[in-house]
């Protein structure tokens, strides 16, 4: 799977491409196994207005993860 | 509706060559309103940097887009964006709209302002001084968006 930060979150994380780990299966375990052994990016994760999209589409709720998925986790938008 | 111009750019553009292009395109319209977004701070020695997902970023722009169309009877839309690093005075966005009168005109390219600033996948940060710093929603752009709920 492929794993993607974007904005402020891109500064703590590189982009992680690999299996999807053992005990993963969907995106608030993926974020639990992120947080572990990274305090500072397990802080920017909890921050308020991230928004996280699979397969290019934003997700609301927690969402089944598979290998071939490509998970974006993005800080707050800010365009124009 | 038809003229449906979507770019994001690594380039600097050009606002008049592109409102001439639009205007062009949509001949026959009564109104056409366009903005164009620069990049403040001419007296600091600022760069400002904007990043995006590709492909993502234009679908999402794409589906904003076609909220206006819902929403107001334009005869088209035009919507540049820039990426990468620029400095003060650039150019970072331009947005035109076309209708038969002004004010469906001029909500939609207002509405669609409002959305690019809080809901389309970019990422803006500045550097002044060497200084990185990101540059988030600010409330006000939050309230702006929230004049268009139903």
């Amino acid at each position: 799977m492929d794993i993607l930060f974007f904005g402020r979150l891109g500064d703590v994380s590189p982009n992680i491409s690999a299996p999807l780990p053992e005990g993963v299966i969907d995106t608030d375990s993926l974020r639990v196994w992120l947080s572990r052994g990274n305090e500072t990016l397990a802080q920017e994760l909890s921050k308020i207005g991230n928004r996280i999209a699979v397969n290019k589409t934003i997700i609301t709720q927690n969402t089944a993860l598979s290998n071939n998925d490509e998970v974006a986790f993005m800080s707050p938008l800010s365009g124009g | 509706m038809d003229v449906r111009f979507l770019q994001i750019s690594a380039d600097a553009f050009d606002p008049e060559a592109a409102h001439k292009t639009f205007r062009d395109a949509v001949k026959g319209a009564g109104a056409i309103v366009a903005f164009t977004g620069l990049v403040r701070g001419a007296d600091q020695d600022l760069t400002l940097t904007l990043s995006h997902y590709p492909d993502f970023t234009e679908a999402e722009i794409s589906r904003i887009a076609t909220l206006a169309e819902d929403r107001w009877p334009l005869v088209g839309w035009s919507i540049i964006h820039r990426v990468g690093p620029m400095t003060a005075d650039e150019p970072i966005v331009f947005v035109a709209t076309a209708s038969a009168h002004r004010r469906a005109a001029f909500e939609a390219a207002d509405y669609l302002m409002d959305y690019l600033k809080s809901e389309a996948p970019f990422w803006k940060s500045e550097t002044v001084g060497g200084k990185q710093n990101w540059i988030e929603p600010r409330a006000q752009d939050i309230d702006d968006k929230k004049r268009w709920s139903l």
